[in-house]
C-alpha cells in the first residue's frame, strides 16, 4: 500500500494553485486533507504525477455572513465545520452532519471542499449542499472565478461539473429564516461508516402550520446525493402534523434510479431504509419546526469565525 | 464477583492479584518493538505479486521490466525458490500426518485470489510495488471452486490429488448411535446452520525480517509471532540448517489469534529468498495482503440435531461438520475440525452423541487457526438449544437448567469421545451471569418494550472448552531463573506473547516462586539464542505451562541455593528454608532476629556469577477444562435490522487467576472478535472467487461505538495443574457469537424469525423479517 511516485507541489496562494493546476492539465490532482485521495494513491487506484497541495492556503479558509446566506472557504475542516457556532446558528443542518462523518481523526484533516469535490454519494455535505441549493464557488487561471448552483454540480459517481484546472474555492449555503426545522438521520453499520442511505430535511413552516417550503435531500441512494422533489411538492402547503411520513418516505423513493447494491444491501434494501428515515427526518424537523418560537435563526446571529 | 470453589490455593503476594502489566509503559506511550521497527544496515524490501485469479494456470511470467527497474535487486519465482525447500512440516503436529499441499510459490497453478506467484526485492517498499506492476504473469483462468459448498459437486479440483476437493475426514460415534434416542424422542431440533468466513485480523499484520550470514551460516529472523523457537525449527528444517545456526528474535507482536501460530507461505518464501540476496530481507505484509491472503476461519456449516424427552431432558445429540479450508490451509486442516464434534454435546447431560467432519478445498484463501478454532460446536449447539426452547415453548434458560451439568457432579462423561469433564462450573456459571443481569427484570423490560413497539432480547451461550493441553508438543514449556550478584532475579521463558501478558505473568509467578518484591524480577523472552524451548502462545496454554516452568524451575533453585546456605549455616541442605527471599534454618523464624548465622540473602549467596537454575515442565493431565457463560442483550430496529447492543456479561471459570486484569483482557478481546463475527466481519468472495472485503472499509471490524462495557463474574475451581490456573485464551471468541445471535433471535421471536445463518448483518436480518411478512 505505496503509492506510485509523484511531485509534490505546495503552491503560496490559490492563483499559483490555478496557474499549477493549469499548467499540470490532467495529470495533476488537488490534494486537500488526503482523506480520500491518499488511500486511493497507496491502494494504486488512482496515479498522480502532481500533486498540489491547498490544505494550507489562507485563501481557501475562512467563514463569512453576508444578507441571506453562509459563505465557507473550500479549505476549511470539516472538523472546523462541525465546531463552529455561527455554522451552527446560520445552516444547523451542516452541524448536525458533520459529527456523522466518518472519525474525528478524518474530520480533522478532510475538509469541506473535499468532501464536495470529491462527490461520494453517500457522503454528507454534498447532500446538504444539494438539499439547501448551495452555490459552489470555482476558480481557474482561465476563467477566473464562476459559480454552479449544486442541482448542476453533481453529475456523476464522483464526477462534478468542475473543470480539471478549476479549484473549488468556497460554497455558499443559504440561512434559512423563520418557524424552521431541520433533521439529519442516516444509517450506516458502524459509527463512522459511510451510510447506508442518509437523509437531510429543511422544513419550514408558515403562521398556520403549513409546509411553506422544503428540501429533502438524499444519500447513498444514487450514483448521485439526491433531491425528493414529489415529496416536497407532496407536502408544501399542508399542516405538518397531518403529513403522512410513511407517504413522503415512499414518494420520496419512487422513481429512483442507480440505487446501489453492495455488500451492506441490496436496493430493495436501502429502498426500505431510506423510506423509513425519509419519516423519521421529516417528524424530527417538524417536530423542530412546530415547537420553533418564529423568530428562528438570522444571518446576522451567525458569528463569523475563521476555520 | 469472585468466588472460589474449593479450599483456595496458599495466600500469595501477587499471583492473583491486579498488577500493572509490565508491557504498558512502552506499548501506550508508542515505543514497542514490532517487527517493522527493526532496521539492518543495507536492508532490502520484499513484496509479493500476488495472483488476480481465483483458478488460473500461469503460461510464463516475465520479470524483465521489473528487473530493469533502478532499485530492484531480484524477482524470485517458484522455479528459484520452491526447490530449496529441505523439509517443510510444523512441530505440532509431525511430519507424518497426511498434510495438505503448501508450496513457497505458485507454481503452474494460482489456486486463489492473492496466491503468492513472485516475490520482488527492492531498495524500499515504494520501488518493490512498482516493480509487482512491471512483472508481467501471462494466465489462463480458469473456472473456479469459489464456495466450499459446492466443492464435491463442482466437477472442478482444486488440487488434483484431491477427489472431490475432500482433504480428509473424521468421524466419532456413527449416527446408528443415536437413533434409537432420536426414534423414541418427544421433540428433536434439527437444524443446518451456516457461519461467514472471519479472520482474526491481528492489529499488527504478518512480518518478518530475515538475515543471511553467508560466511558463518548462520540464520537470523526477527519474527512477529506467537512463538520464537516453533519459527526457529522450522526455519531449519525449511533450509537443512541446524536450528542452533538459526537465532529468532522478536519483542511485541501485536496480536496472533493463530495467524501466527505457525510460519505460513510467505514466511518460508522470505526465508528461502533471504539466502540469494546481499543484505537483511524486510517483508511487512500490508492489510489488504493480510485480508486477502493471510487466511481464513471460521467458514463452516453443520447439520446439528437434539432429541429431547417431554420434559426437555436431552437424550442425544449429533453433528455433521462440514468446512472449507480455501486453498492452502495452515497448518493441517483435518484433525483440529474433530474438536467440533467431540464439544458438540457441551456443558451439558447428554447420554449419546454422534458425529463427523469433513474438510473442503475451495479456491479462497486457506483456512488457519484461529482462537477457539472449534467453536462451530457452540455456535450449533447454543443456536439450536434456543430454537428447541422456543419450539417446546420452554424459556432458554429453563430448558438449559434442566440438562446443563453443575459442578458438584462431576467428573461427567463426554458421550462424543472426549475424557469427562471436570474441575470446573458451568450450572454455577450460568447463574452467575443471569444473576449478574437479573434475567427476570429483563424478561419484564423486554415485555414492556415490546408492548411498545420496540424488541429487545437476551441470549446465552454456555461452553466448556479443554485448555492447556498434554498433547506431547504443547505440553512442554522450559524456565530459567537467575540471581544476580546483587540479588535481581531474571526469569527467562520462549515468549511469543502476542498481547497476552507474558512478560507480567512470569514475572508474578517468579516473584511469589521465590518470595522476592515483583519489581525485583526482570524477564527476557523471545530470543530463542537465550532462551529455552517452549511452545509458545497456543491452544490457552501460557499461563499455566509457565507457571509450571516457573514452579520447577524456582524449586530447582531454591534447592541450590540451600546447597550454597549450607556450609554457611551450618545445618544440612534439608535444614533449610529458601523463601521470603532468603535462605534461613527451617524453623528459626524471621523473627528470630537476623544474626547473620541464621539468614542469607540471595545476594549473599549469589557470588561474582549469580546462580542460575532451569527446568522443562511437561503437563500431565490431557487438558484443563475452562468454562464460561456469555449473557447479552440487544435491541433489534426492526426496519434497518440494525442491533444494537445493551449489556454484555461474561460468568467464567478459568481458575485461580494469575491476573484478573489479564483474564478479563483476554476475555475481551475474544468477545470483541466474537461480536465482529455475530454482526460485522465477514471475508465475502464473489462467484468468481474475488474476494469483495479486502480493505477496512468492506471488512468490519468492532469498534469501541460497536461494543458495550463487557461485565465480568469470575468463578474460580481449581485444575489439577500447577497453581490449579486454567486457560483464558481463547474463551470469550467461542462464547461470544451465540450469545449475540441468541439476543437478536430472541428479539425477533415474535416475528416467528429463526437464524441460521451468520452474519446477523441488518440486511439478512430484514430480508428474515421479509420472509416472516413483517
Ligand atoms: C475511514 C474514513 C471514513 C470516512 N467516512 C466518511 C463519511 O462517513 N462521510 C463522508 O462524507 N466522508 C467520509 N470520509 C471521507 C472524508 O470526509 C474525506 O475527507 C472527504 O471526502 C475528502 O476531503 P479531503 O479534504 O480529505 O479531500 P482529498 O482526499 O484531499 O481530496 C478528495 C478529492 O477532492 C479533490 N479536491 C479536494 N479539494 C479540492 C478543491 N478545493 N478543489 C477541487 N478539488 C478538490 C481532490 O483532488 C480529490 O479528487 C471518510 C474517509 C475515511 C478515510
Amino acid at each position: 500500500m505505496k503509492p506510485a511516485r509523484f511531485e509534490y507541489h505546495r503552491p503560496g496562494s490559490v492563483d499559483e494553485a490555478a496557474a499549477l493546476l493549469a499548467e499540470l492539465g490532467d495529470e495533476a490532482k488537488v490534494l486537500a486533507g488526503g482523506q480520500s485521495l491518499v488511500p486511493m494513491l497507496s491502494l494504486r487506484l488512482a496515479y498522480f504525477d502532481h500533486l498540489i497541495d491547498v490544505s494550507r492556503l489562507d485563501g481557501l479558509r475562512g467563514l463569512t455572513v453576508d444578507g441571506a446566506s453562509l459563505r465557507l472557504g473550500a479549505g476549511m475542516t470539516e472538523a472546523a465545520v462541525g465546531a463552529d457556532v455561527g455554522v451552527a446558528r446560520a445552516v444547523p443542518l451542516l452541524a448536525r452532519a458533520t459529527p456523522l462523518i466518518g472519525h474525528f481523526q478524518i474530520r480533522n484533516r478532510g475538509t469541506l471542499g473535499g468532501s464536495i469535490a470529491h462527490a461520494d454519494p453517500a457522503a454528507e455535505y454534498p447532500a446538504v449542499a444539494l438539499a439547501l441549493d448551495a452555490e459552489l464557488e470555482a476558480f481557474s487561471a482561465s476563467a477566473g472565478r464562476r459559480v454552479i448552483p449544486a442541482a448542476e454540480f453533481f453529475t456523476g459517481l464522483w464526477s462534478t461539473a468542475l473543470e480539471p484546472d478549476e479549484l473549488l474555492v468556497g460554497v455558499r449555503f443559504p440561512v434559512w429564516t423563520g418557524r424552521c426545522g431541520f433533521a439529519v438521520e442516516e444509517f450506516a453499520r458502524r459509527a463512522g461508516d459511510f451510510a447506508i442511505a442518509g437523509v437531510v430535511v429543511a422544513l419550514e413552516l408558515n403562521g398556520d402550520d403549513r409546509v411553506a417550503r422544503a428540501a429533502i435531500g438524499m444519500l447513498g441512494l444514487g450514483s448521485t446525493p439526491l433531491r425528493a422533489p414529489a415529496a416536497e411538492a407532496a407536502a408544501v402547503g399542508q399542516r405538518a402534523g397531518e403529513l403522512d411520513g410513511a407517504e413522503l418516505g415512499r414518494l420520496a423513493m419512487s422513481g429512483l434510479e442507480d440505487i446501489p447494491a453492495d455488500l451492506q444491501g441490496s436496493a430493495d434494501y436501502r429502498v426500505r431504509v431510506g423510506a423509513e428515515l425519509v419519516a423519521r427526518a421529516w417528524a424530527a424537523a417538524s417536530a423542530e419546526a412546530a415547537g420553533s418560537d418564529g423568530v428562528g435563526v438570522t444571518a446576522a446571529s451567525a458569528g463569523a469565525i475563521d476555520g | 464477583m469472585t468466588e472460589t470453589a474449593t479450599a483456595p490455593t496458599p495466600p500469595t503476594r501477587y499471583t492473583g492479584s491486579r498488577v500493572p502489566r509490565v508491557e504498558d509503559g512502552r506499548l501506550l506511550t508508542g515505543h514497542g518493538t514490532f517487527v517493522d521497527d527493526i532496521q539492518r544496515p543495507g536492508m532490502l524490501h520484499a513484496c509479493f505479486v500476488r495472483s488476480p485469479f481465483a483458478r488460473a494456470l500461469i503460461n510464463e511470467i516475465d520479470a524483465s521490466a521489473a528487473l530493469a527497474l533502478p532499485g530492484v535487486h531480484a524477482v524470485f519465482t517458484a522455479a528459484d525458490l520452491n526447490p530449496d525447500v529441505h523439509e517443510q512440516w510444523y512441530s505440532s503436529y509431525g511430519p507424518k500426518v497426511p498434510d495438505t499441499p503448501r508450496p513457497p510459490l505458485a507454481s503452474g497453478e494460482v489456486r486463489f485470489v492473492g496466491d503468492p506467484v513472485a516475490l520482488v526485492v527492492a531498495e524500499n517498499r515504494y520501488i518493490a510495488e512498482d516493480a509487482v506492476e512491471l512483472v508481467e504473469v501471462d494466465y489462463e483462468p480458469l473456472t473456479a471452486v469459489a464456495d466450499y459448498r459446492d466443492a464435491q459437486t463442482s466437477g472442478i479440483l482444486v488440487h488434483p490429488k484431491y477427489p472431490n476437493n475432500v482433504a480428509g475426514g473424521l468421524a466419532g460415534p456413527p449416527p446408528q448411535v443415536v437413533e434409537a434416542a432420536f426414534a423414541s424422542a418427544a421433540h428433536i431440533a434439527d437444524e443446518t446452520f451456516y457461519q461467514q468466513a472471519y479472520a482474526p485480523v491481528p492489529m499488527e499484520t504478518r512480518g518478518m525480517v530475515v538475515e543471511w550470514s553467508a560466511d558463518t551460516d548462520e540464520l537470523t529472523i526477527w519474527a512477529a509471532t506467537q512463538t520464537p523457537h516453533e519459527v526457529r525449527a522450522f526455519g531449519a528444517r525449511l533450509l537443512g540448517l541446524e536450528p542452533e545456526r538459526v537465532r529468532v528474535l522478536m519483542r511485541d507482536t501485536g496480536g496472533g489469534f493463530g495467524q501466527k501460530v505457525v510460519p505460513m507461505r510467505e514466511d518460508m518464501c522470505v526465508m528461502l529468498a533471504a539466502r540469494k540476496v546481499p543484505a537483511a530481507l524486510k517483508w511487512i505484509e500490508d492489510r489488504r495482503e493480510n485480508l486477502m491472503a493471510a487466511g481464513q476461519a471460521r467458514h463452516e456449516h453443520g447439520h446439528a440435531r437434539i432429541a429431547f424427552a417431554a420434559d426437555g431432558t436431552i437424550l442425544a445429540a449429533g453433528i455433521e461438520h462440514t468446512q472449507d479450508i480455501g486453498a492452502y490451509p495452515t497448518p493441517w486442516p483435518v484433525g483440529a475440525a474433530a474438536a467440533v464434534g467431540l464439544l458438540f454435546p457441551g456443558p451439558y447431560k447428554v447420554p449419546l452423541a454422534s458425529w463427523s467432519t469433513t474438510s473442503l478445498f475451495s479456491n479462497t484463501a486457506g483456512r488457519h487457526a484461529y482462537r477457539g478454532p472449534w467453536q462451530f460446536e457452540s455456535v450449533a449447539r447454543e443456536l439450536l438449544l434456543d430454537i428447541a426452547a422456543r419450539d417446546m415453548g420452554l424459556d432458554p434458560v429453563e430448558l438449559r437448567r434442566r440438562n446443563m451439568i453443575s459442578r458438584d457432579e462431576l467428573p461427567y462423561p463426554n458421550p462424543a469421545g472426549m475424557p469427562p469433564y471436570d474441575h470446573s462450573s458451568p450450572l454455577e456459571t450460568f447463574e452467575l451471569a443471569l444473576k449478574m443481569l437479573d434475567y427476570d427484570a429483563f424478561r419484564a423490560e423486554q415485555a414492556a418494550a415490546r408492548a411498545a413497539g420496540r424488541y429487545l432480547g437476551v441470549g446465552t451461550s454456555t461452553y466448556i472448552e479443554p485448555t492447556a493441553t498434554g498433547q506431547e508438543y504443547y505440553a512442554c514449556e522450559g524456565a530459567v531463573l537467575r540471581v544476580a550478584p546483587d540479588g535481581r532475579m531474571t526469569v527467562i521463558v520462549n515468549g511469543g506473547s502476542s498481547g497476552n501478558s507474558l512478560e507480567t505473568t512470569v514475572i508474578q509467578l517468579t516473584a511469589d516462586a521465590l518470595g522476592v518484591p515483583f519489581d525485583n524480577v526482570d524477564t527476557i523472552q523471545g530470543d530463542t539464542a537465550v532462551t529455552p524451548f517452549g511452545s509458545g502462545t497456543a491452544g490457552s496454554r501460557s499461563g499455566s505451562a509457565t507457571a509450571g516452568a516457573v514452579g520447577e524451575a524456582a524449586a530447582a533453585l531454591r534447592a541450590k541455593l540451600a546447597e550454597l546456605a549450607s556450609p554457611r549455616l551450618g545445618v544440612p541442605p534439608e535444614d533449610i528454608e529458601v523463601a521470603d527471599g532468603r535462605a534461613q534454618v527451617r524453623g528459626s523464624g524471621q523473627s528470630s532476629g537476623q544474626s547473620s548465622g541464621q539468614s542469607l540473602t540471595y545476594a549473599d549467596l549469589a557470588g561474582p556469577d549469580g546462580v542460575e537454575a532451569s527446568a522443562t515442565y511437561t503437563a500431565k493431565a490431557p487438558m484443563l477444562w475452562s468454562n464460561a457463560t456469555h449473557v447479552c442483550t440487544c435491541e433489534v430496529d426492526v426496519v434497518t435490522g440494525k442491533v444494537t447492543l445493551l449489556r454484555y456479561i461474561v460468568g467464567e471459570d478459568v481458575g485461580p487467576m494469575i491476573n484478573p486484569n489479564i483474564v478479563e483482557g483476554q476475555i475481551a478481546g475474544g468477545t470483541v472478535q466474537g461480536i465482529g463475527g455475530a454482526l460485522l466481519e465477514h471475508m465475502v468472495y464473489d462467484e468468481d472467487g474475488n474476494p469483495l472485503a479486502s480493505t477496512f472499509v468492506d471488512y468490519l471490524l468492532p469498534t469501541t461505538t460497536e461494543v458495550p462495557h463487557i461485565e465480568y463474574g469470575h468463578m474460580e475451581t481449581p485444575a489439577p495443574g500447577p497453581g490449579g490456573h486454567k486457560g483464558a485464551g481463547e474463551g470469550g471468541a467461542i462464547g461470544a457469537p451465540p450469545a449475540v445471535i441468541n439476543a437478536v433471535a430472541d428479539a425477533l421471536s415474535p416475528f416467528g424469525v429463526k437464524i441460521t445463518n451468520l452474519p446477523a448483518s441488518p440486511a439478512a436480518l430484514v430480508a428474515l423479517l421479509t420472509e416472516a411478512g413483517h
